[in-house]
């Protein structure tokens, strides 16, 4: 389905999703992030990247899995808690982070299929947003497969004319979305036809950041696990969370049990990040550890992203979105350490 | 002023004599705005160094990133690391010696005097520029950055942008040092703790709930620990695993080991993330502002460092890391200590 909506009239469709929980990127001070919003007047559409994906609400920092309760008599009671049935619309999803999403689809639907994210990717619908002038410096999509035009993992994406929207649905959960508030939206012109391939033309071209020839780089990066390369690129690194717990496509998590009462035994197993870049991330009960410093660990990243995952889903676990390049504090830039991969002898 | 041939020149020298293993310092970035950190092992790469206000990584971490590796190395190589510091980076270095983590002769120090400037905060340059991107950053003379966004050229001075950790800085130049470059300059701080007027003059509540609101935020990715140069602990409360294991550890003994935190992003955590690193840091803290650059979720975290560096000198007359001759704070204590507070 392809409407036109003003921006004046955007709003009234979010009124109309009564029974949705609706979430969008919001301004605090100086930075946006997704939230859950009530007021649509808070929805800040203008908005550079936010610092967390989308992912932080289909796969949210802490989930609880379970909750146990042991009474000094009788047999614990263990009780499974899944995410709450709810209808979740995230409007303003950035083309690379919805491309993330089908990436982390293609992990968690693997047998047996991860129960939680699953019903939490289920029930929210993504709306997107092509974006029209890139909203980072560090952004390279356009090198992955992506564009900020893809619609890869949306069910809605919604491009800015002017004082209006093109909204174009691709699903039933998009066609569903439109059909709740269908009288504010009109019928495309040729005019706006037109204008819509022009902004997506120009959006392309206005990403500045690109990685070329990435297949030839997988290619090398087979032949380069022992190679003195991580420890000269990792000297700088800090071991931090940044980059993998702002990266859309990054998904790894702990599982741990949090005790909220010793008698009668209490409390809830929750699964929570965690990231291959933490040193106790691949430390074995004995003490060992496999990847004991950090060239290790960058090195795990890298080839995760640009090795394994292709082995594994034919795909790279990378969408563009630049994040971990503009927030690393010491200036580990993903795209010149896969340049320097290509040349290094 | 700091010339930047000269400080290439001798990082050189000391390179060719192989009085240091390597020196770390500063490069200009890929991307980013700010200057990158960079390991220089020849001689003949010294030209890739650079000093200018956008230098703002502390560098010490690395020497302790370096000890650390060095304990785990069966044949270590000995020798010092040469090391480009500014005044406040300087200081971490005394901390470091003063609580016996690394001695004098482990660092030979390029200390590079800030004297009239600083560096510069980044939040500051975006908010200049109102939003828009930044397509190009460059230092130019007299003190300016040229900014190019999408609407051309701008001229902003260095002097407006500054980090506020620069602008109530006590000490603008090196504290100890192998070779100074720049002039050991005074400049008057009208307010060394103006940052956190604005809370302390705050009630109780008000406070409770600025706090409650920042530390919400944060998502436990301990950037703030991890880049801190303060932070060398081999056990961290804060981690799950907040024990040395090894081999003959026993699952027993596994098992009863208390967790302080828990791993979930929730207020009481982290709270005690943040309320347990900043008591460790009272006294320690040397104000170089790199945990609250890094977080990525833009907790102010130095207003508590700032507030306990207060508490230090106003109780104790101690500041922090101008001396690594005298002992630290907590392992030390005068007559005339103030104990009112002990009941
Ligand atoms: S690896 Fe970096 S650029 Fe790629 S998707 Fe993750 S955060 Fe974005
Ligand atoms: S705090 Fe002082 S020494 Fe450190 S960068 Fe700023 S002016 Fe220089
Ligand atoms: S850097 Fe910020 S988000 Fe990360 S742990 Fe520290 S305070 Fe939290």
């Amino acid at each position: 389905m392809e409407k036109i909506l003003t921006k004046k009239e955007f709003p009234s469709w979010i009124k109309n999703l009564k029974s949705f929980n609706v979430y969008g990127p919001v301004k605090k001070d100086a930075l946006w992030e997704y939230e859950r919003i009530q007021d649509p007047d808070k929805l800040d559409l203008n908005f550079k990247n936010t610092v967390l994906s989308p992912k932080k609400i289909i796969f949210p920092q802490r989930e609880v899995i379970l909750d146990f309760n042991h009474k000094k008599k009788g047999k614990p009671e263990i009780q499974e808690a899944l995410p709450e049935e709810t209808k979740n619309v995230i409007f303003g999803v950035r083309p690379c982070d919805a491309r993330a999403l089908t990436l982390t689809d293609k992990v968690f639907e693997e047998e047996p299929g991860d129960k939680y994210y699953l019903r939490r990717r289920h029930q929210t619908v993504t709306v997107g947003l092509t974006c029209s002038d890139p909203p980072s410096e560090n952004c390279f999509c356009t090198s992955l497969g992506g564009s900020p035009h893809s619609t890869e993992g949306l069910d809605i994406l919604m491009t800015e004319l002017n004082h209006k929207y093109y909204v174009h649905s691709f699903t039933d959960k998009g066609r569903e979305l439109m059909k709740a508030a269908s009288d504010v939206f009109k019928n495309p012109s040729e005019k706006d036809k037109k204008d819509l391939k022009q902004v997506h033309k120009e959006s392309e071209k206005k990403i500045k950041r690109q990685v070329k020839e990435l297949s030839k780089i997988t290619d090398k990066l087979k032949g380069m696990f022992d190679s003195p390369f991580w420890d000269e690129e990792s000297m700088s690194c800090l071991k931090c969370g940044i980059c993998t717990y702002l990266c859309p496509t990054c998904h790894c998590f702990d599982i741990s049990d949090e005790v909220l009462s010793s008698s009668p035994l209490k409390g809830q197993r929750v699964r929570t990040w965690d990231t291959c870049q933490f040193p106790y991330f691949t430390m074995h009960s004995s003490g060992h550890n496999p990847r004991p410093d950090k060239s290790s660990r960058l090195r795990q990243r890298i080839l995760h992203k640009f090795s394994y995952f292709v082995d594994n889903y034919d795909d790279y676990q990378c969408t563009g979105c630049g994040r971990c390049i503009s927030k690393c504090p010491v200036d580990i830039d993903i795209i010149e350490v896969l340049e320097k991969v290509k040349d290094y002898e | 002023m700091v010339e930047m041939e000269q400080l290439q020149k001798e990082a050189k020298e000391i390179l060719k004599q192989g009085k240091v293993k390597f020196v770390i310092g500063y490069s200009k970035g890929s991307q980013n705005l700010t200057a990158t950190p960079v390991f220089i092992k020849k001689p003949e790469h010294t030209s890739r160094l650079i000093w200018d206000p956008t230098c703002v990584q502390n560098l010490v971490k690395f020497i302790v990133d370096d000890k650390q590796k060095q304990s785990r190395e069966k044949k270590p190589d000995e020798r010092p690391v040469g090391i480009v510091v500014k005044g406040c980076d300087s200081r971490a270095i005394n901390v470091l010696i003063q609580e016996k983590f690394i001695d004098r002769d482990d660092v030979y120090i390029l200390g590079l005097s800030c004297e009239e400037l600083g560096v510069v905060d980044e939040k500051k340059i975006a908010q200049k520029l109102e939003g828009k991107k930044i397509e190009k950053i460059e230092f130019a003379k007299k003190n300016n950055l040229i900014v190019s966004t999408k609407d051309g050229e701008k001229k902003i001075p260095v002097k407006d942008v500054l980090a506020d950790r620069c602008l109530e800085c006590k000490a603008h130049f090196p504290v100890i040092y192998d070779q100074l470059f720049g002039e050991e300059t005074e400049r008057e701080v009208k307010e060394p703790y103006k940052s956190i007027k604005k809370t302390e003059s705050q009630s109780p509540k008000k406070r409770w709930d600025f706090w409650k609101e920042q530390l919400e935020k944060c998502i436990r990715c301990y950037a703030c620990r991890s880049i801190c140069p303060m932070c060398y602990c081999d056990e961290c409360v804060a981690d799950s695993i907040n024990m040395a294991v090894t081999a003959e550890t026993t699952a027993e003994e596994k098992a009863q080991k208390i967790k302080w935190i828990e791993r979930s992003p929730a207020l009481s955590e982290n709270i005690g993330y943040h309320l347990i690193r900043a008591i460790h840091l009272a006294g320690r803290c040397i104000d170089c502002g790199e945990c609250e650059r890094a977080c990525p979720v833009d907790i102010p975290l130095r207003l508590l460092n700032k507030k306990l560096e207060k508490a230090a000198h106003e109780l104790f007359d101690y500041d922090v890391g101008f001396d690594h001759k005298k002992p630290s704070l907590i392992s030390s204590f005068k007559d005339e200590d103030p104990e009112d507070f002990i009941r």
